[in-house]
């Protein structure tokens, strides 16, 4: 494991790494599917008593 | 794809590694190739290793948080050279657990004060900085006068170092405690053997101008003394300022 | 407290009290110098506190069983009581530093209370104390809350907050004896950094242990920032204090790390403080509080989630733009920088969502103070974000590095987006927590907002001018190719800014003498209702 190598890795690898899974993370967050448990979510908050 | 981020969102346990995972990466990416930095910052076999006293003039540095006004890195920009001198190199600070580069100048840059003023100086500017700067806004030190170094517990500090990667020998760790207080008595028997262990180069004097006890004061001016000191720099300062000058281990 | 614990739980309480003082007599008897001593007596004493506020009530009966239907509020309470001390002192010391910057003999002549020992102690007391009990405590509040769940047991909360006050304590009494590791935002020594450790990983499991408890099926987003909080400060808190220490009795350790692998270490660690101690737990907090306080749901639920992992994959990154032009490798600087700038788009996306959140609520920001801070908020974090990509750039950061800008981007955050958003929380929060219809009176929350919003504003516009003016007497140049100004020069013209900083960090400090008054009169006055309107909209009528 030479300084050469790892610095290869970071510079590609690394980067590659994270544009692929960011790119999940942005398809979770946008597909259509999702829309509807989301927009329940946001208004989830407003539904809790403070006594159960 | 989606199934498995769905899966993901439901298991929180999942979801716990897939921040880790991710999390990590970043700081994998930067700060791992540095562990395999030593072959390509040269290897300096001059550079010297700090004298117990300087150690413990090093711990009183930390302790009374020098490092909240003071930087020890001088970055490689044209004025910082001028000002300041050669800009750091990666070899100087190597022995430095932890390093004390800092992130504030309330007070100028230290990293070659070595040297730059006598002994009587510093002592004084620790006791009442403004007697000698009028407009400094650093704290007095005068109680370092009244505290004394522990020199046998020295040993027991370079040998924790040494588990950390310091290359000081059995023979410098048998002799802390004598050396430490070797360094600050010039005339009497201790002061050979800190030659012969850390180099003929080493200060070894009497710093704070009191021989009767071996205080606070002497340990931490013998550090300040050693600052920028420990090794010979490849040329000498200020020789190839520009506004943006790579540093050595530029490597990109 | 005892009287809600378990018989079960007693005894935990009671063995965990005995074991803190077991080690404070272990402490005290091998140790090597005195402020071991001394640590080793406050965790004896701390014990010994403990354990007889535990053992008070051991045989009462339990007020009320276990139930997965009953919020459990006291630690929620304790966290932020605690939160408010906190903050009292980290201010006071953080003001105290101010003038000192002004006036360097206005302190005592003894050596715990020179400048670089208290001036940690004020980062601490802040970030930590103030911030981390806030975070604590609203953590266990919204987890509750949005999985419809009570946290798993009634111990362990109370041991988190208790150990963790106690690491505070350890680490700023610490500074004034002299115990220091010297890493920004690390500083406490080896034995505390244990304890801290023990403390967080009770706290990822009771927070663990309550998700998995849920009634809801998805994780509200809030809940996945304290988590990515909580998971990220145990990984860098463990591996930047890996140390060695000179022996088990002395306070003093050597860090596993040297030179320019220190340097990148401490910083992937301090800059990701920032991003998952003052940034991601306190966006948690804005998620909840903010549409919760503005009656509207988030404006972009999936913007939301998008930004969470945009700052989970990108803050790593970012680390070595605190090192530019330092030894580290150039690559190295580069990959910050660039990463820093991406930064900007994750983070205005949360500013931008919050704000947009507000939008059609605009008279409640106007007319409600709590909701107000929370606005505030979200503007400075926009602000501050932004000058942090600005900063992380090359150019910029040669002017920018060692000067006051960099202290004032810090406090544009740390004051803007960190304490506001606390301050609505807890606004939000106390009179939920103790049954009051409101806070005692919205109109100090009203003074408050103003001497905060005055404060914050003063701080950061001395500290731009002073910081930008520094840096530029620095590196100017006569025209025989001489520096015009001598590093006295540049100091002595930062003079009449260090005293406007500290009028304004007067101004910060009597906003939280205000809220504490404020809080204390809430719970202390009798006015108690059945149940806290949260009225259908969830609009809490808390301050006005
Ligand atoms: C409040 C911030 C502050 C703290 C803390 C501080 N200093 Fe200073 N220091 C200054 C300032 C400002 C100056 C410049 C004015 C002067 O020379 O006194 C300075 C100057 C110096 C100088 C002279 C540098 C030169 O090149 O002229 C030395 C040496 C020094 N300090 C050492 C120390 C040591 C050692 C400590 C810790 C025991 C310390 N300082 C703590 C603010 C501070
Ligand atoms: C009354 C309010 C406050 C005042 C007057 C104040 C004042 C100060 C001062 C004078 C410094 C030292 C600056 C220097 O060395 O030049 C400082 C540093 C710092 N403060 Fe504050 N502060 C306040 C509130 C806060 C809050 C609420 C936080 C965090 C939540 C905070 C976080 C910090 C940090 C992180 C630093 C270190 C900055 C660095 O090293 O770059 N402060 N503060
Ligand atoms: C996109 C987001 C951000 C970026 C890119 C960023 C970038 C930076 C940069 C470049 C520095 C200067 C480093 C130096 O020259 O020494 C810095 C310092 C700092 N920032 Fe930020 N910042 C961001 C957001 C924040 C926020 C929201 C806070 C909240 C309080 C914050 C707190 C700090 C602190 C405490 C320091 C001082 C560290 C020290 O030197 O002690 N930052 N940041």
């Amino acid at each position: 494991m030479t300084h050469d190598f790892f610095v290869m890795l970071s510079k590609s690898w690394g980067l590659f790494y994270l544009i692929f899974l960011f790119g999940i993370a942005v398809a979770y967050a946008l597909w259509p599917a999702n829309k509807e448990k989301f927009d329940r979510a946001a208004k989830s908050i407003f539904h809790d008593q403070d006594e159960k | 794809m989606f199934g498995v981020h769905k899966k993901l969102e439901r298991n929180s346990i999942a979801f716990v590694l897939g921040v880790i995972v991710v999390a990590s990466i970043g700081g994998f990416v930067e700060i791992a190739p540095l562990f395999t930095i030593d072959e390509t910052v040269e290897a300096d076999p001059d550079m010297r290793l700090y004298t117990p006293l300087e150690t413990a003039g090093r711990n009183i540095y930390i302790r009374e948080g020098c490092y909240v006004c003071h930087s020890q890195m001088i970055r490689t920009l044209r004025d910082d050279v001028e000002r300041y001198g050669h800009y750091s190199l990666a070899v100087e600070s190597k022995y430095d657990h932890p390093m004390l580069w800092g992130s504030k100048r309330t007070g100028p840059d230290l990293a070659r004060v070595g040297g730059k003023y006598s002994d009587e100086w510093q002592a004084q500017h620790l006791r009442a900085p403004r007697s000698l700067v009028p407009a400094s806004k650093m704290p007095n030190y005068a109680f370092l006068d009244r505290i004394q170094v522990q020199p046998d517990k020295m040993a027991s500090h370079l040998r924790a170092l040494r588990t950390v990667g310091v290359p000081y020998t059995d023979e410098m760790i048998e002799n802390a405690s004598a050396d430490t207080i070797g360094q600050a008595d010039p005339d009497g028997d201790l002061s050979d053997g800190v030659y012969d262990r850390y180099g003929a180069e080493t200060n070894v004097r009497n710093f704070d101008g009191d021989m009767r006890k071996l205080t606070e004061m002497d340990a931490l001016v013998a550090y300040l003394q050693i600052l920028g000191q420990l090794t010979d720099l490849p040329d000498a300062p200020g020789v190839e300022p520009s506004s943006d000058t790579p540093s050595e281990e530029d490597n990109s | 407290m005892t009287f809600d614990f378990s018989p079960a739980e007693r005894d935990a309480a009671i063995g965990t009290s005995f074991v803190a003082i077991l080690i404070g007599v272990v402490m005290m008897v091998s140790s090597q110098s005195a402020a071991f001593t001394t640590h080793g007596a406050m965790f004896f004493a701390f014990g010994v506190l403990a354990f007889f506020g535990f053992a008070k009530d051991y045989n009462k009966p339990q007020a009320q069983p276990y139930s997965r239907d009953v919020y459990y509020d006291t630690p929620i309470k304790l966290g932020i009581l605690l939160s408010i001390a906190w903050a009292i002192f980290g201010f006071f010391i953080g003001d105290w530093v101010a003038w000192l910057l002004a006036y360097p003999d206005l302190t005592f002549d003894a050596a715990w209370s020179s400048f670089g020992r208290i001036r940690p102690a004020h980062t601490t007391a802040v970030i930590f104390g103030f911030g981390g009990n806030a975070l604590m405590a609203t953590s266990f509040h919204v987890v509750q809350r949005t999985c419809r769940t009570s946290l798993p047991g009634r111990y362990g909360p109370i041991f988190i907050l208790l150990g963790y006050n106690l690491f505070c304590l350890l680490a700023v009494t610490g500074y004034f004896l002299g115990v220091t590791q010297s890493k920004e935002y690390a500083e406490p020594e080896w034995y505390a950094d244990i304890l801290l450790t023990v403390v967080w990983v009770g706290y990822f499991f009771v927070f663990l242990n309550t998700l998995a408890r849920r009634e809801e099926k998805h994780i509200y987003v809030a809940n996945w920032y304290y988590i990515a909080f909580i998971v990220v400060v145990a990984l860098l808190h463990i591996v930047n204090n890996l140390a060695v220490p000179v022996s088990f009795g002395d306070t003093k350790s050597y860090s596993a790390f040297s030179g320019v692998q220190d340097a990148m270490t401490q910083w992937w660690y301090g800059h990701n403080a920032v991003a998952f101690f003052l940034t991601a737990g306190f966006l948690g907090m804005m998620y909840y509080y903010l549409p919760k306080a503005a009656g509207r749901p988030i404006f972009s639920y999936r913007m939301s989630i998008i930004s969470f992992w945009g700052i989970t994959f990108m803050y790593m990154w970012a680390g070595s733009h605190h090192l530019h032009y330092t030894a580290l490798p150039h690559w190295v600087q580069t990959l910050g920088m660039t990463f820093s700038i991406v930064l900007l788009v994750p983070s205005w996306a949360s500013a931008g969502n919050a704000l947009l959140t507000l939008n059609g609520a605009w008279d409640k920001v106007r007319d409600n103070a709590t909701l107000r801070f929370m606005m505030v908020a979200a503007v400075f974090y926009g602000l501050s974000t932004f000058e942090g990509s600005f900063l992380a750039i090359r150019p910029v950061n040669s002017l920018s590095h060692y000067t006051d800008w960099t202290i004032g981007h810090v406090h544009s955050g740390a004051l803007g987006w960190v304490a506001f958003i606390t301050f609505g929380a807890i606004y939000s929060v106390v009179p939920q927590l103790w049954k009051r219809e409101r806070m005692y009176s919205p109109a100090l929350v009203e003074v408050h907002f103003w001497l905060a919003l005055a404060g914050t504003v003063i701080y950061v516009f001395a500290m731009w001018n002073s910081g930008i003016i520094q840096g530029l007497m620095w590196r100017t140049y006569s025209e025989n190719g001489t520096l015009t100004y001598s590093f006295i020069e540049s100091l002595e013209a930062m003079h009449p800014y260090y005293i406007a900083r500290a009028v304004g960090g007067l101004l910060f400090l009597m906003g939280g003498l205000v809220c504490a008054y404020n809080v204390w009169k809430t719970i202390s006055s009798s006015k108690i209702v059945g149940r806290v309107s949260t009225s259908p909209d969830g609009v809490l009528e808390g301050a006005a």
